[in-house]
């Protein structure tokens, strides 16, 4: 019977007693000597310091690689039948640039900036003429509440990320009801021939 | 100085340094936790190496080795020992059963049922192998309970159930933005905590979180789960 009485007491799996040799201690029990302490608080400071250095330089390094600042550009034109600017990467002068146009926030299309820009290369912003962009503006119902964003891609993190920049605000434009069957400018044609 | 003058001396610096132990209890805590939230979001949202994350995980366990030298604790005092296993055991088996078993319940009302005991599913290469099952939680296990639960008790009292809670929340807070994942640590954490606090030991733990976190992938689906993921990655 005391037998049965001490496997019940052992194997409850609400004993509270240690069974062991040693007593189970979970918490600590006395507070270590103020040096210690001292010591204990310098480690969490210079952990804290080391850490928070660390956040900033990751937060340099990624603002760093990921924003290209040599993006310069302009969106010269916005109305109801195209969207036209260019731009040029400083850094890299003779590379295309991805382009994405955003209106009213909503994306609409994608292109290189490959259009000819004679006035880009002779302003001396680049090595060629083939700066330009040029969008359709796609249908849109009557009204003059328009807004359009073009944003060059910058690819980040060795492919990982692609980044929108914007290098020019925004531009406000209207659509009246006759703008169907509107013609297509030069610019664009030979943008698209190019294409 | 009279013995009477030394003793009120004494005792002041003692109740003192009992403070100053809490106070930096309470930052120790605090600065683990911080760690780990820079590791789950400043690294894996910003650095495009993962080898980063070295940096505040070193920093972590550099601090609790650090702290408990300071504080002389031993390893058997910390959960690193064997002779209390099967009380640890015995502790946790009712508490996992009724935690399996809210999980079934939510898998199957929830979820409807979508059981996969021991498919090929989220986290399994992880968790799916023992070894690596029992290996992770009790990296875990020794981080939560031999660390932040120890320190818990120092701030808030040992035995109670405010350091419970708050282990088990600041567990859960640590698998931001994964709301099941969060509500299942959080359950966890106070299962583990209290078995802690009872019988401290670090592998009956480990092995109880590496049944549980099997359990908890095998009922709830990985679109819930999504892999498990905490932190930025929960996004990716």
């Amino acid at each position: 019977m005391n037998r049965l009485k001490h496997l019940l007491r052992v194997y409850s799996p609400f004993a509270t007693d240690d069974f062991s040799s040693t007593p189970a201690t979970a918490a600590p029990q006395t507070p270590p000597p103020v040096s210690r302490l001292s010591r204990l608080s310098r480690a969490l400071v210079a952990k804290s310091i080391v850490e928070a250095l660390f956040v900033v330089a990751l937060g340099v390094y990624f603002a760093y690689s990921n924003v290209n600042p040599f993006f310069r550009g302009s969106i010269d034109k916005a109305d109801q039948r195209t969207i036209e600017g260019w731009v040029v990467n400083e850094a890299q002068p003779g590379e295309r640039v991805e382009v994405h146009l955003y209106i009213n926030g909503h994306f609409v299309s994608r292109r290189l900036a490959d259009a000819p820009r004679a006035d880009v290369l002779s302003a001396g912003r680049s090595f060629d003429a083939y700066h330009g962009f040029v969008f359709h503006t796609p249908s849109l119902p009557p009204g003059n509440a328009y807004e359009a964003r073009v944003y060059a891609t910058h690819v980040a993190a060795s492919g990982a990320r692609r980044v929108l920049q914007e290098f020019d605000g925004a531009r406000q434009f209207g659509v009246t009801a006759e703008a169907k069957n509107a013609p297509v400018p030069d610019a664009l044609r030979e943008s698209e021939e190019r294409r | 100085m009279t013995d009477a003058r030394r003793d009120a001396s004494d005792g002041t610096s003692q109740s003192a340094s009992a403070l100053e132990s809490r106070a930096l209890a309470a930052w120790e805590i605090v600065s683990v936790a911080v760690s780990t939230l820079v590791a789950e979001w400043a690294v894996l949202a910003l650095g495009s190496d993962k080898t980063l994350l070295a940096v505040p995980v070193l920093c972590a366990f550099a601090l609790m080795f650090y702290s408990h030298y300071l504080r002389g604790e031993t390893l058997r005092e910390l959960g690193w020992r064997t002779d209390n296993f099967w009380r640890a055991a015995r502790l946790l088996i009712i508490p996992m059963l009724a935690g399996s078993f809210v999980l079934v319940a939510v898998g199957w009302l929830w979820f409807g049922g979508s059981f996969s005991f021991g498919a090929r599913r989220a986290g399994w290469a992880i968790f799916g192998f023992p070894v690596w099952g029992f290996a992770w939680g009790l990296l875990q296990q020794y981080a939560l309970q031999s660390f932040i639960n120890r320190r818990a008790q120092l701030v808030f009292g040992g035995g109670g159930a405010a350091s419970i809670v708050v282990v088990a929340a600041l567990f859960a807070l640590l698998h931001l933005p994964n709301p099941w994942l969060m509500c299942a640590t959080f359950l966890g954490g106070l299962i583990w905590a209290f078995v802690y606090q009872r019988a401290p030991n670090l592998y009956a733990l480990a092995l109880s979180h590496a049944v549980l976190t099997w359990v908890l992938i095998s009922t709830l689906p990985p679109d819930a789960l999504r892999g498990l993921r905490v932190g930025y990655k929960y996004f990716g």
